[in-house]
């Protein structure tokens, strides 16, 4: 037999043993579950056009199955083949088969290449299952209605990508823990390199691209990772290049990239070499041992101090579950050597109590587990993780996070849930096989100790890791902020409460109930493959299920992800009660899971006769019924949660009603055109604690239209009862599942006026949610949100077309025609018709204060309620209310209303708003009313909204970001939200396409002016910069529209209408000239302040044209920006520079790659710009020793033309649009530098 | 006392190991003869609770170890045919940590105790060395001290003297003959030697059942003048084995020494072979003939 037919048959032997392998079944059922679902287009590339006939990417594009490809192989297949592949030696060595095989013609190299090959065979036969189930799903079955995301059927757009991002992957996480596991003959070990290229591949390498990171650096992120994701999102997805590109393009690689594959795969298939030499070596030998493992540890002993912290850590366990040594004990020298009988011992024998040999096995797990590589390399790789993700959080506007010690908290519990988790699965598993593993379980078994006291010593052993990972978490976790407090002059302290309350009270009973799971799951199955497989399965489909796909509500959300809302203002008073029964459930399993576990540990092998006579009817009944005790809590706390759940407000019979509302008037009322509301008198009394709002107001109707009203709709929330009054006389409106119509006597002629009062109590929330997430609103202990946005707590006027309805119900967007905006067009938010006044009586207990829109008229504390009142001052289009336990900083007619303990960036936040309120007064028009305020407020919705004089803002948002003085973070999103007063407020944009641009993108624009004017031009220039970052990244070119059509249906519509919307009226302003354009803007909203018609971009534009100096350049620049897309993308070519006649003239050819035509201006330039000399981080400094000169070029679409700059100094470099005047595709890469 | 009634273990395929087994042990050494695959294991794995047995009952000192193993748990003391330990202790360690496991206790200290335990099985010398270097005979005899740590009122011993040198052998002997005094053994093994050193009496099994339940004087006694052996050359083997049993067939010196068993009729009409002469039957001598009576084809020597 030659060696290649030995080769073969241990291959084939191993192929065959491991095709019947349960872990190899749940990984195929897993792939052809992702098949399926890719199948249904729920990912694709993010480009095309997302309307009904419009082009979408295919899922069957060659870059689409490499981007689903890479993401399979590397987050579930690579679980999968490292134990498959790592365990497959060290099985065989545990059978102790090989000295056997060896004692055959089989070398130990034919052996472990045979081994390797049987393994990612395997592997290989599901993954073709796959590709071709996919192939059948896509192209036979085309799953789906809307089958736009299916392409025409191409072998190598399966075949390629598996040949050059699944295949190296393959031969890496097969190869790699293959020579771990040969070498080290540890499991753990094994389960170690996954874990560890996952966490650094999927958090950092795959997703880590900062707008900064130098191309040579993104370059070499890009070939060392080992998925290739990086590369293809870097090369291809990130900046979108169209549907037809995606899905007609063949994909071309690159050498350095093809050489990377090549290497990623090779380091694999080094690995099984190695494993071959390895295992050689030692079968030469006979050592049992890894020589190299005790050469590291005698070289390391001299620094084996470093480990002493961990050991430190894991003291106290060892302590708690050791053994004082006793005074009577004696080394083993001292021991007679004399031969005697063995009654002269007086041995005797008294089984020990529960709890004895419980410490006893726990205190030996410790020692084992302290004495193992496995913990010393997994803690510091579950930390890295999980503090770096912390550390690069990003709050709204992609600001940096002040890190609080319950941000920093809550943002690891997802991670280290998962984690640990995984931890726990591999350690729990291989505790429970070890006795077997090292033949020591007949022994073992054959001892009088409890089987509970086996697996409650296991658990304390493996338990430890996860504690000691909490432990040091907290202790790592302390370090950041105080890190931050020292170098970063963070004001923010550490505080153990948010540790305790969320990894104590939320992710030890997770724990708990795994580790019993896993316990009872081993104790029924005796199969650790088995168990790996579902343990696998369990934590992967949770985690997808929760992070991608719909995730679990609380009965199954076994391992609480996503359940808690950090925030300082009281994280559990909106979910508390839901998340209190969700853990008690999970730890009212653990008892049942325990005496499953007990009664299924295989102390004794089961007979196989015996058992089938279990499974009789009356046995198993009998057997289930002693079970009951044990799971009767646990089911009765589900049903609670589930009925609970259901009952609540975001439960079905909610949606139901929301559906009968929208059934029963969408034909009638969509459309219908409502008389205004010209006062709101409202009263609300409040019971934070309870959740509770008695209400009662009156709405005064008047009809500014030509037209009589005979009904007057109004909707109402499910409030039951609500007593309604029409002129002040009780009335009972028709009731069309909570839109009341009422008809008045007499119809409401044109100039008329009624009223229509109001009176009920409600619970906001109402009842138990269904999941974990959120609230946009809510009265809750923490503080009051409420706005009359919606029916949340007082009644709307009109039909509310967004009620009820879902995917099943909705409707395409609606058509509107190029005139639309002419004559009379709606408001894009608020009430409709003309602004209104509004008075607001709010009560609550004392503590607490209440901010509403307009003027504070009184204040009023009797018997520990207070009484606030708000009357506008000017009419406003919408109002809310919010309420808290606040300390306030006033400003110059400004004021902010801050929990006590967020006071981080007052300062910079009352001097933005104070800014805002000067100059946007200066700019735009005179602030009518009395204060401006910002409220903040819990962070169960991370948003911001401009209400008339009552900004609301998430403790996320400004208030926690991290104050850098370089990006004015707090500034901006003060300024943001505070130009909305003018954006929004005293200017409310027209329903239709274009409208929401002349609040957002007005709000961006007023923000870049007011950066300019405090800070200078340097922070003026950064800020739009990142504008232009997000929109070149955010964008889909295919379905990209003029701005003046963008309506938000469509994906990229937000980046157009925030940030190329900022960026359009401030080149407009370079264009028109400053003082002009801001003398347009002021006619603007004085036109339409007050008006009933609700201005769009044409009408802005046609204001704007009045004012422009060169009418021509306006139109033009007009029909290039608003009515049609364009982007320049400039790069540079044959640069040069000589010395001529004593200065240097700098030659080169400009290209525009994009499209569009701009004036834009080339600089050749010497030296740093910008100096951080003098500049405390507030205002520009421009360095001394920087020169530049410029020239200026205009070029359309395509076209290149020749510059020619002279300086007198000798350039550096030769940069576009020095002053970052002109929107532009990469940016960064049209720089030449000598 | 040990009572062992009707005992049927069905493996899947089905295979019966266990035919319907029943034997009362009484204090003292009981050994368990039989070739590979006769049963003894699972009997014995049965009786230390650690297999469930498809019918029958077997109770110790009148306790039902079937229906709750965890009773014969308190009192036993068990040495498998294959075992381990955790390599990363040392001998004396992985000793200690079993002692502590099966409660013992002693007036010395249970470190104390190890050693001397260790001592007895002269492995003093390699206590502080970690298992995982242990040779086979030193795992065995670390195996055998545990075995027979504490004061289990029943020790088990499948196949103890495997691995073991013949000074080694020895030792075991008496301290298992020593244990023995006062307490039940039981000693399973294929080899024939063991049970005569050490077992008053003896049960061969074959094939799931028991076929004999003798002591070694007793086996050797209802042979004695029917065992005859002599010098057999090569060519000669097959007609001999043909017209006789033979018992043994073993080469001494070169040359092949062949005992057969007649019957005193068949000694008396003559048929004892030219050169053989009676000597005295061996234990060995009637589990061979045993084993070919109930059909095995080759039995262990």
């Amino acid at each position: 037999m030659s060696a290649i037919a030995r080769w073969w048959a241990v291959s084939v032997r191993d192929f065959r043993s491991g095709i019947r392998r349960p872990l190899y079944w749940v990984l195929l059922a897993i792939l052809l579950l992702l098949a399926w679902g890719w199948s249904q287009g729920a990912v694709t590339i993010s480009s095309g056009d997302a309307t009904v006939g419009g082009e979408r990417s295919h899922v069957t594009s060659v870059f689409a199955q490499s981007m689903l490809q890479c993401v399979a192989v590397m987050g579930i297949g690579a679980w999968f083949l490292a134990i498959a592949a790592g365990l497959v030696v060290i099985r065989d060595l545990e059978l102790q088969v090989v000295e056997v095989f060896h004692s055959t013609r089989l070398t130990p190299r034919e052996y472990v290449w045979g081994k390797f090959a049987g393994a990612i065979g395997v592997f290989f036969l599901i993954w073709f299952l796959y590709l071709g189930m996919s192939a059948v799903l896509n192209h036979i079955v085309v799953a789906g209605e809307d089958a736009r995301h299916i392409g025409p059927f191409a072998l190598g757009s399966y075949l390629f990508p598996t040949l050059v991002f699944a295949l190296p992957q393959v031969l890496l996480f097969a190869g790699v823990p293959f020579f771990l596991g040969t070498w080290t003959r540890r499991p753990i070990v094994v389960f170690f390199f996954p874990v560890a290229v996952l966490l650094f591949t999927l958090g950092f390498l795959t997703t880590w691209s900062p707008d900064w990171l130098s191309p040579q650096w993104n370059r070499t992120l890009m070939l060392i990772d080992p998925t290739g994701y990086r590369w293809l999102n870097e090369t291809f997805l990130t900046v979108d290049r169209g549907v037809e590109f995606y899905n007609t393009a063949a994909l071309q690689l690159d050498a350095g990239f093809v050489l990377s594959r090549v290497v990623i795969g090779t380091i694999g298939l080094l690995g099984v070499a190695g494993a071959a030499t390895s295992y050689a070596g030692r079968l030469r030998s006979g050592d049992s041992g890894s020589r190299f493992l005790a050469w590291t540890a005698r070289t390391l002993r001299p620094i084996r101090w470093v480990l002493w912290p961990f050991r430190l850590l894991a003291w106290p366990f060892v302590r708690v579950f050791g053994r004082r040594r006793r005074a009577d004990e004696v080394a083993i020298s001292e021991a007679t050597s004399a031969a005697r009988a063995l009654r002269d011992l007086d041995m005797a024998t008294e089984p020990l109590g529960f709890w004895r040999a419980a410490r006893v096995i726990g205190r030996e797990e410790v020692r084992e587990l302290v004495r193992r590589p496995g913990m010393y390399l997994f803690v510091p790789l579950i930390l890295y993780q999980s503090i770096f993700t912390t550390l690069v959080a990003i709050g709204p506007f992609n600001s940096r996070l002040l890190l609080t010690s319950g941000e920093v908290a809550v943002r690891q519990l997802n991670t280290l849930s998962l984690l640990i988790c995984f931890l726990l699965l591999f350690y729990t598993v291989e505790s429970l096989h070890k006795e077997r593993s090292r033949r020591l379980v007949e022994i073992f078994n054959s001892t009088p100790i409890g089987t509970g006291s086996i697996l409650l010593g296991k658990t304390i052993g493996t338990s430890m890791v996860a504690g000691l990972i909490l432990v040091i978490g907290v202790i790592a976790s302390s370090m950041v902020i105080l890190y931050q407090q020292l170098f970063e002059g963070s004001p923010v302290g550490f505080d153990v409460f948010p540790f305790v309350a969320t990894w104590g009270g939320v992710m030890v009973p997770t724990f708990i109930f795994w580790a019993a799971l896993v316990t009872a799951l081993f104790a029924f199955f005796r199969n650790r493959y088995v168990v790996y497989a579902i343990g696998l399965f369990l934590t992967l489909y949770t985690a997808i299920r929760m992070a991608i796909l719909e995730p679990f509500g609380w009965v199954r959300n076994w391992m609480a992800w996503n359940a808690v809302q950090w925030t300082d203002m009281g994280t559990f008073s909106l979910n508390g009660r839901e998340l209190l029964l969700n853990r008690l459930l999970y730890l009212s399993l653990v008892p049942l899971l325990v005496a499953l576990a007990v009664k299924w540990f295989g102390r004794q092998d089961r007979d196989a006769t015996r058992l089938v006579h279990r499974m009789r009817p009356k046995p198993l009944l009998i057997g289930t019924v002693r079970l009951v005790p044990f799971a009767l809590p646990g089911v009765t706390l589900a049903l609670v949660l589930f009925f609970g759940g259901r009952a609540g407000r975001d439960g079905p019979a909610v949606e139901e009603a929301g559906k009968d509302y929208w059934r029963e008037n969408v034909a009638t009322w969509t459309d219908f055109e409502m008389p205004s509301v010209s006062d709101v008198d409202v009263e609300l009394d409040f019971e934070p604690a309870e959740r509770s709002v008695a209400v009662e107001g009156v709405y005064t109707f008047h009809n500014h239209r030509d037209h009589a009203y005979e009904d007057i709709p109004v909707t109402a929330g499910q409030w039951d009862p609500i007593e309604w009054t029409l002129n002040g006389e009780p009335h009972e409106p028709d009731d069309r599942s909570n839109l009341f119509v009422f008809t008045p006597e007499d119809p409401l002629g044109p100039g008329d006026s009624l009223t229509i009062g109001f009176s009920y109590d409600l619970e906001f929330p109402r009842g138990m949610s269904r999941e974990a997430g959120g609230a946009g609103q809510f009265i809750l202990e923490s503080g009051i949100v409420l706005t009359a946005f919606t029916p949340t707590f007082l009644p709307t006027p009109g039909y509310l077309d967004n009620i009820g309805v879902d995917d099943d119900n909705s409707s395409e967007p609606r058509d509107y025609p190029d005139d639309f905006y002419e004559g009379e067009t709606e408001p894009l938010f608020g009430w409709g018709g003309e602004p209104f006044t509004v008075r607001t009586q709010i009560t609550l207990p004392e503590e607490y204060t209440a901010n509403g829109v307009g003027k504070k008229v009184s204040d009023q504390v009797a018997d520990g309620r207070r009484t606030v009142v708000w009357e506008t001052d000017h009419p406003v289009v919408l109002f809310n209310v919010v309420a808290g336990k606040y300390a306030v900083k006033e400003g110059d007619g400004t004021a902010i209303y801050y929990h006590p303990e967020h006071d981080y960036n007052i300062e910079e936040m009352s001097a933005a708003l104070d800014a805002a309120r000067k100059y946007f007064s200066e700019w735009f028009y005179p602030f009518p009313w009395d204060l401006l305020k910002i409220s903040e407020f819990a962070a169960f919705a991370t948003y911001a909204q401009g209400f008339p004089t009552n900004i609301t803002f998430s403790e996320g948002i400004g208030f926690l970001a991290k104050s850098d003085p370089r990006s004015h973070i707090a500034f901006m999103v003060v300024a943001h939200e505070a130009a909305h007063q003018w954006w929004g407020n005293l200017l409310t944009p027209g329903q239709g396409p274009g409208g929401n641009i002349l609040s957002e993108g007005m709000a961006h624009y007023s923000t870049m002016l007011l950066h300019e004017q405090v800070y200078g031009d340097r922070y003026r220039i950064e800020f739009a910069k990142r504008l232009e970052q997000m929109y070149g990244d955010q964008r889909f070119v295919d379905s990209e529209r003029p701005m003046v059509e963008i309506d938000g249906t469509r994906p990229g519509d937000g980046t157009v209408t925030y940030d190329k919307g900022g960026w359009v009226p401030w080149m407009l302003q370079q264009e028109m000239g400053r003082e002009n354009i801001l003398a347009g803007l002021q006619a603007f909203i004085a036109k339409y302040n007050p008006d009933s018609d609700f201005p769009v971009i044409q009408d802005m534009l046609a204001v704007l044209r009045d004012f422009a100096p060169d009418t021509v350049a306006f139109d033009a620049f007009a029909e290039q920006w608003f009515f049609d897309v364009v982007v320049p993308e400039y790069r540079f070519s044959d640069v040069t520079k000589t010395l001529e006649g004593g200065e240097w003239v700098v030659r080169g050819t400009l290209e525009n790659a994009g499209t569009g035509r701009m004036r834009v201006q080339v600089g050749a330039t010497s030296g740093e710009r910008w100096s951080d000399e003098g500049d405390d981080g507030s205002r520009t400094v421009v360095n001394e020793d920087y020169r530049d000169a410029r020239t200026e070029v205009e070029l359309g679409a395509g076209a290149s033309a020749e510059f020619v700059i002279r300086a007198g100094f000798e350039p550096e470099r030769v940069v576009i649009d020095p002053d970052v005047l002109v929107l532009q595709l990469n940016r960064d890469a049209a720089v030449f530098e000598w | 006392m040990l009572e062992i009634r009707d005992l049927v273990k069905v493996y899947p395929g089905p295979v019966a190991a266990l035919q319907g087994v029943s034997l009362d042990v009484s204090k003292g050494m009981f050994g368990l003869l039989g070739p590979n695959g006769a049963g003894k294991t699972t009997l014995m794995r049965i009786v230390a609770g650690l297999l469930q047995p498809t019918s029958g009952a077997v109770r110790f000192n009148g306790e039902d170890i079937v229906s709750d193993p965890r009773r014969i748990r308190r009192q036993l003391g068990y040495l498998p045919q294959d075992f381990g330990f955790y390599p990363h202790l040392n001998g004396e360690a992985m000793l200690r940590y079993l002692l502590v496991l099966k409660g013992v206790r002693a007036p010395q200290g249970l470190k104390r105790l190890a050693a001397e335990l260790l001592d007895r099985v002269n492995m003093s010398y390699a206590a502080k060395r970690k298992v995982k270097g242990y040779s086979g005979g030193m795992r065995q005899r670390l195996g055998i001290a545990q075995a027979l740590a504490g004061d289990p009122a029943l020790i088990i011993v499948d196949e103890p003297t495997a691995g073991l040198d013949p000074e080694e052998r020895i030792r075991f002997y008496r301290l298992l003959a020593e244990l023995a005094e006062d307490r039940t053994v039981l000693l399973s093994t294929h080899i024939v030697e063991d049970i005569s050193v050490l077992c008053p009496r003896v049960a061969i099994m074959y094939d799931g059942r028991f076929v004999a339940d003798t002591s070694p004087t007793e086996a050797r006694e209802r042979l004695a003048g029917t065992i005859y052996q002599g010098a057999v050359a090569k060519e000669d083997l097959t007609e001999v084995e043909q017209r006789y049993r033979i018992t043994q067939a073993i080469l001494i010196e070169g040359r092949n020494q062949v005992r057969i068993h007649l019957s005193e009729g068949e000694a008396a009409e003559g048929g004892v072979p030219d050169g053989f002469e009676s000597v005295p039957p061996t234990l060995e001598d009637a589990y061979l003939l045993l084993a070919q009576a109930n059909g095995a084809g080759e039995a262990d020597s």
